[in-house]
């Protein structure tokens, strides 16, 4: 079950990946603007069991770590994703006033995205990354919260739309 | 929440973990698979990168441009008061390279003819209401300008002086109304009396009714006794139109004045003069014509093709 649904949503998350690379990337926003994939790889994984969080997380951590952007070593994001796809799921599985109240899951995935960009920071900061001065990455992780804040409401009702469609799930919100 | 994972989830969740450890170690060691993987990838989306940037650069610059709003008005100020800055400055250094080059024309011209002569800017025009053509240059009796001086420029005659101040001078142009000046045509010497007509064209009065004029003849600055107010030779114009009027007592002509004066900048004031006349010295060289090559080209019908 668990590969089927993978490829299921290997596509989607292609789209996704080439939307986010060409055409996410033309906007210049404030604070480096926002990562359309990595919300929707985190509303996704919302929507499923732990399991399918990390194997989505799995995936999209490989195709991020395929971007030109990634500065880190192949398979950090795979990493990163796969814990963040993991406990981002594991979060509210089962736990239906967590999944039917849409600003627990806006807050968590805004709340999801600077973490993990903290980590990769400090994963990256072990494997010998430059991350540049203090303010700049404050700005930075107060943008990324910013704007996965005001993406995510837009995105929230597609991902639970094409979720419910492919897996025949209730998730819809 | 959920308590726990069963055990086939947790073996699928150490297993992606473990492959993300690998793929990591696999880079750090530097295997050229992870680094063909990532160049791959960016071929593939190179595509898809440049028609989103053609599409959506616009839309993007325009975001960049409101989110940057307030450094973006603070540039576009610093420029334009950098543009005023340099357009004032391109408009001195044209005001500037105008004026070297009436002051270089006027200098070989005063230079051909060994005249000594005080270079001076026109700070003023006259008030054209008094119906007198006039200028005021920054030169005046402290350099040496007198009452009575022939002012030229590159190109001719501009006037005489009629007042000199200390630091300034009023000049009469040759196109006052009131000016007069003796003059002559450049090769048959004849010679005759010009006078201003308000406008580009002043006209001339022959003295001797016996000789004729011709269109083209050049008119140059008769002189006068001791050289004031005017030096021989200084050229004024070219003739160009002659009045063979029945029954005139002498004749006259039209002539096209050398200078431009509403171009006027730079001119010299003549202190003194060669012993000598330059005679037609100074009569401006006729315009040389530029060949212009032709281009002859043969064509030859091509042989038609056997049946």
């Amino acid at each position: 079950m668990f590969a089927r649904r993978f490829f299921i949503s290997l596509p989607i998350f292609t789209f996704i990946f080439i939307l986010q690379e060409s055409v996410v990337t033309q906007f210049k926003l404030f604070g480096g603007g926002f990562s359309l994939f990595l919300i929707f790889a985190l509303l996704w994984s919302a929507l499923g069991t732990p399991e399918m969080g990390a194997l989505t997380g799995f995936g999209a951590g490989l195709l991020m770590d395929l971007s030109q952007s990634a500065s880190g070593p192949m398979g950090q994001w795979t990493l990163i994703m796969i814990l963040a796809g993991f406990t981002v799921s594991y979060l509210g599985y089962g736990d239906d006033n967590f999944r039917g109240n849409p600003i627990s899951l806006i807050f968590t995935v805004a709340a999801a995205v600077v973490v993990i960009r903290v980590i990769y920071l400090i994963l990256g900061l072990l494997l010998g990354s430059d991350i540049g001065s203090t303010w700049s990455v404050l700005v930075s992780l107060f943008s990324s919260a910013f704007w996965s804040a005001a993406i995510a409401p837009l995105l929230l009702p597609v991902v639970t739309r094409i979720h419910e469609t492919l897996f025949d799930v209730k998730s819809r919100i | 929440m959920r308590s726990g994972g069963d055990n086939r989830g947790r073996l699928l969740l150490i297993s992606l973990i473990v492959t993300a450890l690998f793929l990591i170690t696999l880079d750090l060691r530097g295997v050229q698979v992870i680094t063909g993987l990532r160049n791959g990838s960016q071929s593939a989306l190179s595509p898809f990168q440049s028609v989103a940037a053609t599409i959506f650069r616009p839309v993007g610059n325009f975001f960049s441009d409101v989110t940057q709003l307030g450094r973006t008005r603070g540039e576009i100020e610093r420029l334009k008061a950098a543009n005023e800055k340099l357009q004032k400055e391109l408009i001195d250094r044209k005001n500037a390279d105008a004026e070297l080059a009436q002051l270089k024309s006027v200098l070989d011209l005063a230079g051909t003819a060994k005249y000594k002569v005080v270079n001076a800017k026109v700070i003023s025009l006259g008030s054209t209401s008094s119906f007198t053509q006039t200028i005021t240059i920054d030169a005046g009796t402290n350099n040496g300008v007198r009452q009575n001086m022939t002012v030229i420029s590159g190109l001719g005659l501009v006037g005489v002086v009629k007042i000199s101040y200390p630091n300034s001078a009023l000049v009469q142009l040759t196109t006052d109304p009131a000016f007069k000046v003796g003059a002559r045509v450049a090769g048959s010497q004849q010679i005759g009396i010009l006078s201003g007509q308000g406008t580009s064209k002043a006209v001339l009065q022959l003295l001797d009714n016996q000789t004729t004029l011709k269109v083209g003849d050049v008119i140059l600055a008769r002189g006068s006794v001791n050289n004031r107010p005017f030096v021989p030779g200084v050229p004024i114009g070219q003739v160009t139109a002659v009045d063979n009027a029945a029954g005139a007592v002498t004749q006259t002509a039209d002539v096209k004045l050398y200078v431009n004066f509403s171009a006027l900048s730079t001119v010299a004031v003549v202190i003194s003069a060669p012993k000598v006349d330059p005679r037609d010295a100074l009569v401006p060289r006729a315009p040389v014509p530029t060949p212009v090559p032709t281009v002859t080209i043969y064509a030859q019908p091509s042989e038609s093709p056997a049946p």
